[in-house]
């Protein structure tokens, strides 16, 4: 194998598929970066068996030429070394020479790295997916969606479907859920009325996975292909593919935790009520529990307040623009609530409680594409 | 007030079974079956904290030194334990009480008695309310727990430690007199090995024994603890469940690796005591106003030096100066020293400057509610 390739096109996908690299892998191969030279450019892939990232530097492209190939071939190089070696060379080109024994020179400018390689045909090979449960979304509403969802999934292993975003699909429109048993966050989406809406039902990606992937999405509008199996979901972007396996097991069934009654409703500033929980939480963090008290006053405001045995205790007042219903003390988890507020990115929020010790369903008021569902705290 | 005027109460003692050890067994599958020890290693002068099933027929029980429970069991496992995850799995169990009632005295980690007589699973049966609680225990943290129902504190708890473990035993009032008539002298509580030795040399050996002493002899016998004899060799026992029974003392203690002669020697180890007594006092925002130095000797004899401060206080340098005196004292005569016991007492909460003694230590318990 021989090729040189422009160093800046070349750090960056290297850097991308080294995103799916771990170090702490069971299979030794995958600390490595496969790369094949073939005729029309060079494909490079990083995994970590759960996430595998696959991108291509064409030959040539919009007059651009990227990659000279010489000699066609393919190698292992280990992750670690070499996204460090290639980001710190000092020419505009590189030159990358396979000789035997997988030996690869890498040449830059004067500097020459003679690296081991590893024998590429023992890379697993990824999938090839089945286009038929395929549709697309703007990469900056994919991005917002895992944003305003993926935080809440479970941190613990004990029930590994919760460590994942949950997708499914229902008259047109996509529904993202996650969820810790404590707490759950929801997201809607319309499907492009164009694109055939999939069938999808207990899809679930790694919270993880998406967190990666979120990093590779572009903030404008320019779309990603998303095409799902019974096992791999892979995101599909020009020049880069972006694999992900899917949780095992039974999501649990979420829509009918959302409570369709109003005991107590309270309208008022996203803002505002974010500040006002940060500072109760100086004390309550203290005491790791997070514990947050609010009581509706009669005056259209609600009280927050906190007590830390040692430190001391705060109690600050919010006025609200609508408070009706029933009179409400409740004791929830402040993190919880400040988590789901920063990812709500209305000036206003409606919040529904049922009950003093019920679930309540925190909600933007000027769209319903979202909702935040909080199970409370018991204090006694 | 007469027994048979009040409204006859409702009390469950619950006590969890080889509780430090049972987690481990839980958890660590290869020390399933096996005869368990967990607590300080035989070859650093610890003690047993809890044994498992399995090692109590070679006699070993908790508080006795690990290197009597290994010369008992050679083949016993011995593990050091961790609190944090015992501490964790005591607020699930706590936590279950707390859902079925709001009169709960929690005795110790793995220990509590409940007052159902009102409870908010309105079940009117106590011993229905054990046998729900014990379920729910076993379903959510994969523990037995054994059970006693009664009256009266001291008749649960002692049927609690009848049919251990996994037991649940209902002490009712008819069968309280031969249930009590039964028990051997040393089931009574606050006997100790010195009162047992008297009742020994009495000739009182069962509860029944203990029917035919009068009150005016178990007092002149026992002094204000002859009162309390005499009720429960009757099953009267009116103490109520306390769900806010204040922490009257806070304190550490450890048997040191070896004898130590020199105070100065002895210094850091207090030091570290002292630290650990802080931890937890500062965790609770409270200050004390009175620190208490124990010293066992070689030969096991013990004794305690306290000092009472000016003001309560938690701070670090004034509370070791305290003790260094009273080690001074205590200690410079010289005598191998074998235990450092460090304890604080007189609590005052983060409000109060003077006065009012022990007021504060009570913190706020929580449950995360959940969603599904």
């Amino acid at each position: 194998m021989h090729f040189t390739v422009d160093r800046e096109q070349f750090v960056q996908h290297v850097q991308n598929v080294n995103k799916a690299v771990s170090s702490r892998t069971t299979i030794p191969i995958l600390t490595g970066i496969k790369i094949i030279a073939a005729a029309d450019g060079v494909t490079l892939t990083g995994s970590d068996s759960d996430i595998s990232i696959e991108t291509f530097i064409p030959a040539e492209e919009n007059d651009n030429q990227y990659v000279q190939v010489q000699e066609q071939g393919s190698i292992v190089l280990q992750a670690r070394f070499f996204a460090e070696i290639v980001k710190k060379l000092p020419g505009e080109e590189i030159e990358v020479v396979v000789q035997d024994q997988f030996a690869t020179t890498i040449r830059s400018g004067s500097v020459v790295f003679n690296l081991n390689g590893l024998d590429p045909e023992e890379y697993p090979r990824l999938p090839k997916l089945d286009d038929t449960n395929m549709f697309h979304l703007p990469q900056s509403l994919l991005k917002d969606m895992i944003r305003q969802t993926v935080f809440a999934v479970s941190a613990q292993e004990t029930r590994p479907v919760l460590t994942g975003v949950n997708l499914e699909s229902e008259n047109g429109e996509l529904i993202c859920t996650a969820t810790d048993s404590h707490r759950l966050a929801l997201r809607k989406a319309n499907l492009e009325a164009g694109s055939d809406a999939p069938d999808l039902s207990n899809i679930v990606i790694p919270g993880k996975s998406l967190n990666e992937l979120s990093r590779l999405l572009s903030d404008d509008d320019s779309t990603v292909e998303i095409i799902i199996t019974e096992t791999q979901v892979m995101f599909r972007f020009p020049h880069l593919l972006f694999y992900s396996r899917l949780l095992d097991g039974k999501y649990p069934v979420t829509k009918n935790m959302i409570p369709s009654e109003t005991k107590t409703g309270v309208e008022l500033s996203t803002k505002e009520l974010l500040q006002s929980l940060d500072r109760a939480l100086l004390l309550s963090r203290e005491t790791k529990n997070n514990v947050i008290n609010l009581k509706t006053l009669g005056d259209g405001r609600v009280e927050i307040n906190s007590v830390s045995s040692e430190i001391g205790k705060v109690t600050e007042n919010i006025d609200c623009d609508k408070i009706d219903g029933e009179e409400l003390r409740i004791s929830f988890n402040g993190k919880n609530i400040t988590d789901a507020l920063k990812v709500i990115d209305s000036e206003k929020i409606h919040i529904q409680f049922t009950g003093a010790m019920s679930p309540f369903v925190v909600r933007p008021t000027d769209h319903d594409q979202m909702l935040h569902l909080f199970s409370p705290v018991r204090t006694y | 007030m007469k027994q048979e005027e009040q409204k006859l109460r409702k009390i469950i003692h619950i006590d969890m079974d080889a509780f430090f050890a049972s987690i481990e067994q839980r958890d660590q599958p290869r020390l399933r079956n096996k005869p368990l020890v967990v607590g300080g290693s035989p070859w650093s002068r610890g003690v047993v904290a809890t044994c498992s099933y399995e090692a109590r027929p070679y006699g070993i029980h908790s508080a006795m030194s690990s290197y009597e429970a290994y010369r008992r069991c050679p083949e016993a496992i011995f593990i050091k334990g961790n609190m944090e995850k015992y501490r964790e799995v005591s607020r699930e169990i706590m936590a279950i009480f707390h859902n079925c009632t709001d009169l709960v005295e929690p005795l110790s980690l793995d220990e509590a008695y409940l007052d159902v007589t009102e409870n908010h699973w309105n079940m009117p049966s106590a011993t229905l309310a054990a046998k729900e609680i014990r379920r729910r225990i076993y379903q959510k943290t994969g523990l037995t727990a054994s059970a006693g129902v009664s009256y009266n504190k001291f008749l649960a708890k002692t049927a609690s430690d009848y049919d251990k473990p996994d037991g649940l035993t209902v002490i009712t009032p008819d069968r309280a007199d031969a249930f009590v008539k039964a028990l051997s002298i040393g089931d009574f509580r606050g006997v100790g090995k010195v009162t047992k030795r008297k009742f020994d040399s009495l000739g009182i050996e069962t509860g029944e024994d203990l029917q035919q002493l009068s009150e005016a002899r178990l007092v002149e016998l026992f002094h204000k603890q002859g009162h309390v004899f005499y009720r429960q060799a009757r099953g009267i026992d009116e103490r109520s469940v306390n769900p806010e029974r204040e922490r009257k003392s806070l304190g550490k203690e450890t048997t040191l690796s070896q004898d130590l002669l020199l105070v100065q020697d002895m210094l850091p180890v207090i030091e570290e005591l002292l630290d650990q007594v802080l931890a937890r006092l500062k965790k609770d925002g409270i200050r004390a106003k009175c620190i208490v130095l124990k010293i066992k000797f070689a030969d096991f004899q013990q004794i305690t030096r306290r000092s009472t401060l000016e003001h309560p206080s938690n701070d670090r340098s004034e509370l070791l100066e305290a003790l260094r005196l009273l080690l001074e004292e205590g200690a410079s005569g010289g005598d191998p020293v074998r235990l450092l016991g460090v304890t604080a007492s007189e609590f005052y909460g983060p409000g109060e400057v003077t006065g009012g003694r022990g007021k504060v230590y009570k913190t706020v318990n929580y449950e995360q509610l959940r969603l599904f």
